[in-house]
């Protein structure tokens, strides 16, 4: 792991420095994905998330999900958003000058979910709201956040 | 056996994770309130059960696990903040005559928990 990131951020580098060309090339040379997602521009970063129904096998409407950051010790609300299209965002979470490197944590309201769907569950349920904490440590990557979950678990991964 | 347990899984290591911290809290009043912090043993377990079934109410509780701290203290160079540093899980006990096993599976990207027994 820590050889991989050694290489992931020298790629990095040199992709900031030698611009869009070498992501065009990290396309075309068979680099893996975990390294091309990396290649971003300044400004070019963004949050996203993809959060996916285990259980009904395709995520439903009425997902809540807010978004917050750690400031002065406490998680501040950006937004709070509703999921569409199977689990993803109208629009990115996060883009351009609002990626910002810090701590943000994505609450997934599971409870108000799934008894919306009706699902037969006791009360009160084994997850209810999620708290999804991840650190965002460089605003010019793309960051993609895919959550899987259903009312008895829950995974999260740094996506692309 | 009822109660609540937990085994920490390191799947970047392909081992138990040993040694890593996890606080646990109980939901009262509104808000966590921290019980202990307790780590993990060689087998990725912790020596004692996190609570006994006597003590296990009907109610919310919370396994925070230091997952970050876990690959630092292995000489693993994460990124600053971490993508995977402290992880909240939370989850209700719903009959006290049930086992509540919370297992974590992780990596410094991923993580995983889920009912288990």
């Amino acid at each position: 792991m820590s050889t991989s990131d050694i290489d992931r951020r020298d790629f990095v580098v040199t992709g900031l420095a030698a611009g869009a060309a070498v992501g065009v090339l990290a396309a075309t040379s068979g680099c893996s994905q975990a390294t091309s997602m990396q290649v971003a521009a300044a400004g070019e970063g963004r949050l996203t998330l993809h959060a996916i129904d285990t259980y009904y096998g395709q995520t439903r409407e009425g997902l809540i999900i807010d978004l917050s950051r750690l400031e002065g010790g406490e998680y501040k609300l950006i937004k709070s958003v509703e999921t569409v299209k199977r689990g993803r965002t109208a629009e990115p979470l996060l883009e351009g000058k609002d990626v910002k490197v810090g701590r943000y944590e994505l609450l997934m309201h599971l409870d108000d979910y799934f008894a919306h769907h009706k699902a037969d569950l006791p009360t009160p349920q084994f997850l209810s709201t999620v708290a999804i904490r991840f650190g965002l440590y460089d605003a010019n990557q793309k960051f993609h956040v895919p959550i899987l979950f259903s009312p008895w678990s829950y995974s999260y991964y740094r996506g692309s | 056996m009822a109660g609540i347990t937990t085994h920490v899984l390191d799947n970047e290591a392909g081992s138990p994770g040993a040694g890593m911290r996890i606080d646990f809290s109980v939901w009262e009043n509104g808000a966590f309130k921290f019980v202990r912090t307790v780590h993990t043993n060689n087998d990725g377990r912790t020596d004692g059960m996190i609570l006994k079934p006597p003590d296990t109410k009907v109610g919310r509780y919370e396994l925070k696990f230091y997952v970050a701290e876990y690959y630092a203290k292995q000489g693993m160079d994460l990124p600053d903040p971490p993508f995977v540093e402290t992880v909240p899980v939370r989850f209700s006990v719903f009959d006290t005559k049930q086992h509540y096993h919370v297992p974590m599976l992780c990596t410094p990207w991923t993580c995983t928990t889920y009912r288990g027994s």
